[in-house]
């Protein structure tokens, strides 16, 4: 293992092998990721890996049209031997009340002054784009063509490749045990493995954020919460777009493989970490997705499974050095929509951590929101 | 692999880029068909057969006792593939026999997916070999 390194990166998920990749694109040196246990092993392998540009807030419009077109050119870009498997079939988003439909329409005209070609489209429009759909109780839908979704593995593995082939260093089954200071600031990293001393740690562990942050004694404003999904056996493609409605409250799609991926927000879920299944969630699933594609309900679920979504008060991310302990950076606070963002996760967090100008706008993302009042209101997430 | 070599390597190269090989599906009967292959005396157990139904697999008419799963119905009739492997299209047998491996499905009464090891005959019933993932 390395002695010293530039910047050690902590967490070997979607977010930090972007933001390695992006480092060392930018002209970094020296930089390691250590992960507790394999790649995309958390949040990110966990995920429903869908990738839509249909926000309501300017923000999260610019940052996620540059992570998708990131991703349109991805394997090129990162020289990928394998397949990301990105199905750009589009993303759906069903819209059932009055009151959704009113802000669907200002999202709508949002998008569109962005550059992002979201079209709102009547239930008959929506049947003929997803077949099996079942329009009952429909009010409209809305529909961009270029998102979709992406395997979270091979993409990890992607960025993961090219940073190494850039000179990156990482370092699997290796955890974190302690953060060494000094006069405020960062020194180095203990590990199971040895030490790295450090001017730099960038603390991307995802649903385990605090307890880096913890090694350091400082609280973050960010809690973990369980999230379920689950995954059906395979059959041939009948459904074109990712499908998702936040009146109905669920997420479908049907991955390349054939299996249909899908998840919803469940009441009482754990924030201390747990990633255990819940029972209750299959059934109340099984009942909404067989309302929205009737066809579903002979399909057998294969499993189940939970992932962390680390939430911020705001629900968008931290991208910013922590005050009080110079070099040490947080990206974290996703809040469910880390993966799809990761490209704008690690273009934001090189310009930052190198003090490059800003093509994004990361700087309304620091932790100066919270205490001078300008959080920013997104009102589409799950 | 790029990737420190001590590291837990988590990533395969994806099978659809591995050489695609063929195996011809033979279901060329082993002439041990109908009740010969069907155990009629036993020291210790007692086989209560139903009464005999027939049913048609890939157009052939297959004759069954009422009790019986269509994959025992099929073994006993000489067949001894089910189904195929979707990605290299290999040959697949009788496996688990209890419901867990994926095996045996079949497409019965236009149904895909049906595992046919736990799944009873009935009298004209319509059991055909499925190609691919099955289809909703």
């Amino acid at each position: 293992m390395v002695k010293t390194a530039d910047i050690v990166i902590v967490g070997g998920g979607i977010s930090g092998v972007s933001i390695g990749y992006f480092l060392l694109k930018y002209g970094a040196k020296n930089v390691v990721i250590i992960e507790r246990d394999f790649l995309a092993s958390g949040a990110t392998g966990r995920c429903g890996a869908g990738i839509r540009q249909q926000w309501g807030s300017p923000l999260n419009c610019i940052m996620s049209k540059f992570s998708c077109e990131f991703f349109e050119t991805a394997v090129d870009e990162l020289g990928f031997d394998g397949d990301i498997e990105f199905h750009q079939g589009g993303y759906m988003m069903l819209v059932t009340t009055e009151k959704e439909l009113a802000q669907t329409k200002k999202n709508v005209a949002l998008q569109n002054s962005l550059g992002i070609g979201t079209k709102l489209i009547t239930p008959s429009e929506a049947k003929a784009l997803a077949g099996p759909l079942n329009t009952e109780g429909l009010l409209a839908a809305t529909f961009h063509d270029r998102d979709g979704h992406l395997n979270p593995f091979t993409t990890t593995r992607a960025f993961a490749d090219a940073f190494v082939r850039l000179g990156g260093k990482v370092y699997t089954n290796t955890s974190i045990t302690g953060i060494r200071t000094s006069n405020g600031k960062i020194t180095g990293v203990d590990t199971n493995r040895g030490s790295i001393a450090t001017n730099t740690v960038v603390n991307a562990a995802g649903g385990y954020v605090q307890n880096i942050a913890d090694m350091v004694g400082i609280e973050l404003p960010l809690y973990s919460k369980r999230h379920n999904i689950l995954v059906t056996e395979p059959v041939e493609r009948v459904l074109g777009p990712m499908l998702m409605s936040f009146s109905l409250n669920f997420y479908c799609q049907q991955t390349p493989h054939g299996s249909f991926l899908m998840g919803r927000t469940c009441p009482d879920q754990p924030r201390d970490l747990r990633i255990t299944a819940d029972s209750r969630f299959p059934v109340a699933m099984a009942k909404t997705i067989v309302k929205v594609l009737p066809q579903l309900k002979n399909l057998r679920m294969l499993r189940q499974w939970a992932g962390l979504y680390n939430m911020s008060p705001d629900n968008h991310p931290i991208y910013d050095q922590v005050p009080g302990l110079e070099g040490f950076y947080l990206s974290a606070g996703y809040s469910g929509h880390g993966f799809m963002m990761s490209p704008a996760t690690g273009q934001s967090m090189a310009e930052l951590i190198l003090g490059l100008p800003a093509t994004l706008p990361w700087g309304q993302l620091g932790f100066s929101r919270f205490t001078e009042g300008n959080t920013i209101h997104e009102p589409s997430v799950v | 692999m790029a990737i420190d070599e001590k590291s837990h390597i988590l990533f395969t190269k994806p099978l659809h880029q591995t050489p695609m090989i063929y195996y011809h599906s033979t279901n060329t009967d082993i002439n041990l068909k109908g009740d010969y292959m069907r155990i009629s005396a036993h020291p210790i157990l007692d086989f209560e057969r139903g009464t005999q139904v027939s049913f048609t697999f890939d157009g052939v008419q297959v004759s069954a006792y009422t009790g019986e799963t269509i994959a025992a119905a099929l073994y006993a009739a000489g067949y001894r593939t089910l189904a195929n492997s979707p990605v290299r299209h290999r040959p697949r047998g009788f496996f688990c026999a209890i419901g867990n491996c994926s095996s045996c499905m079949m497409v019965v009464n236009g149904n895909a997916n049906v595992k046919t090891c736990i799944e009873l005959v009935q009298d004209g019933m319509i059991v055909e070999t499925q190609r691919g993932k099955g289809t909703l």
